[in-house]
């Protein structure tokens, strides 16, 4: 007796349910309503002390169960919900901080910030300090950038402009191997707030231009083409998605026009 | 029975008192323990699912929203011709209203991609949310987009030649953006994304006939 008292609270239910009912529920009184007749029988025994004793070692195995069970489960749970953070918080770093984690990267918003932030127009040809540059003052029209892939050289006074919509602006040296030339093209053709041109002096056979950033590369198979674009093209603008790519110069030629929109004779 | 188990117990209460008491006080420990520990995954649960359900970088939803912007920005650079240069009135009106209406679009688009926390740029191919999205893109096109060389025509037209290359152009620009909007339709899930989608194919659909019968009012 003295060992079914320590089942505590839980237990006297039990004990006093089985007298009542003999077919309760739990399943510890369910074994001794299973065994009902027999215990009849047995009865004068002395043997109904023993019953109680079997839904001690069974609560007792119980009050474990449900604890490591709220235990795995809570710590699975925990692990879900911190991995989903993780992953969630993780994936969502600000562009800034992708974009500076390219190597190779030039931030000029860091190293120039009054050249970054200057967007006024200005006709006529423009001097800059960045070659190919990245910001500045800019003519009033800006090169069309609707994945325009021009096969020579562009002024920058409206490549510029380009850059300040969003875009990204592809050059090559002119020595640069067709293929790889090829390969560049494959990434403009089609994609709006794109373009991409062969630029003359170039100090290395690729460079990327964003609003504010560039990346210089050998290579067309450079993993970072990619990158960069994904990260800065239009997020790099200062003015927004929804600024315009089209509507913009279509024609090739170093000397800035300064007369505004294209309008071919009518 | 019941006489036996009462008088069993009887003579052991205090120490059976103590054992429960102190039993108790453990299990309300742990119930309030086990409460609080809910309330704050359920919290943590509450502000993360939104983050985990929303679309993401590959997802159906995001793979529209960011080609459907490049092709209706192509739709804006036609219309906003055919407005300033068209020579027919109902030309010019069209154009305006594509223009002004895909424009507007975009900027609906790309509230979404920024509220889910998504780059304008995908890594994923042009169209390969839709199935055998991918092969109906030719040359960095999608379906419907007119070449650089058919924008080239048209820049270069004038008159009558303009109004009826554009609506031409127009009418396989607006057949295969709705191409592309049914590819949403099927297999997106987010209400605002096929919402809105559905306005756009009805927007085309109804572009579609006033443009094809401008192109037989033309004689094209």
């Amino acid at each position: 007796m003295s060992i079914s008292t320590p089942g505590g609270e839980q237990r006297r239910p039990t004990v006093v349910s089985t007298g009542k009912k003999p077919a309760a529920g739990r399943p510890a009184s369910g074994a001794k309503a299973g065994s009902g007749k027999p215990t009849a029988a047995r009865a004068g025994g002395g043997k109904g002390p023993r019953k109680p004793i079997a839904p001690v070692k069974v609560s007792q195995g119980r009050a474990k169960g449900p604890i490591i069970l709220f235990v795995v489960v809570g710590l699975v749970a925990a692990g879900i919900i911190g991995f989903g953070a993780w992953a969630a918080f993780q994936g969502s770093k600000p562009w800034e901080e992708r974009a500076d984690a390219i190597s190779g990267i030039v931030n000029y918003r860091e190293k120039d910030p009054e050249l970054v932030k200057g967007s006024n127009h200005q006709p006529g040809p423009i001097k800059y300090t960045v070659s190919p540059p990245v910001a500045g003052p800019h003519n009033q029209a800006w090169q069309n950038c609707m994945g325009d892939v021009y096969d020579a050289p562009i002024a920058n006074e409206h490549a510029v402009h380009s850059l300040e919509h969003g875009a990204i602006w592809i050059t090559y040296r002119p020595d640069l191997p067709a293929d790889q030339v090829s390969k560049l093209a494959e990434k403009v053709r089609g994609n709006e707030k794109m373009l991409m041109s062969p630029f003359e002096g170039l100090d290395k056979p690729i460079s990327l231009q964003a609003w504010g950033y560039q990346l210089k590369l050998d290579n067309a198979d450079d993993s970072r083409i990619d990158e960069f674009v994904k990260t800065l093209r239009v997020n790099a603008s200062i003015e927004g998605p929804t600024a315009l790519c089209n509507q913009g110069i279509t024609a090739t030629g170093t000397t800035p026009r300064d007369d505004g929109v294209q309008m071919p004779t009518q | 029975m019941t006489a036996p188990a009462t008088l069993d117990s009887s003579p052991e209460s205090p120490a059976a008192d103590g054992g429960r008491r102190s039993g108790t006080r453990l299990g309300l420990v742990g119930v309030a323990v086990a409460v609080v520990v809910a309330l704050l995954l359920g919290f943590a649960g509450g502000l993360l699912t939104p983050r985990l359900t929303r679309p993401g970088d590959d997802s159906v939803e995001a793979g529209f929203a960011r080609d459907m912007t490049a092709h209706h920005a192509q739709a804006v650079e036609m219309g906003m011709m055919a407005f300033q240069r068209g020579t027919d009135p109902e030309v010019r009106q069209i154009g305006g209203d594509i223009a002004s209406g895909q424009q507007g679009e975009i900027g609906i688009m790309q509230t979404w991609l920024r509220g889910w926390g998504l780059d304008p740029t995908g890594s994923q191919p042009r169209m390969a949310w839709m199935p055998d999205g991918a092969s109906l893109v030719k040359n960095g096109l999608m379906p419907g987009m007119a070449t650089p060389q058919e924008m080239e025509r048209l820049r270069a037209a004038q008159g009558r030649e303009f109004d009826l290359l554009f609506l031409n152009m127009m009418i396989n620009h607006h057949l295969g953006g709705i191409h592309m909007i049914d590819g949403v339709l099927d297999a997106g899930d987010e209400s605002e994304v096929l919402r809105t989608a559905q306005i756009m194919k009805n927007t085309q659909q109804t572009d579609l006939t006033n443009l094809q019968n401008a192109k037989k009012r033309l004689g094209g």
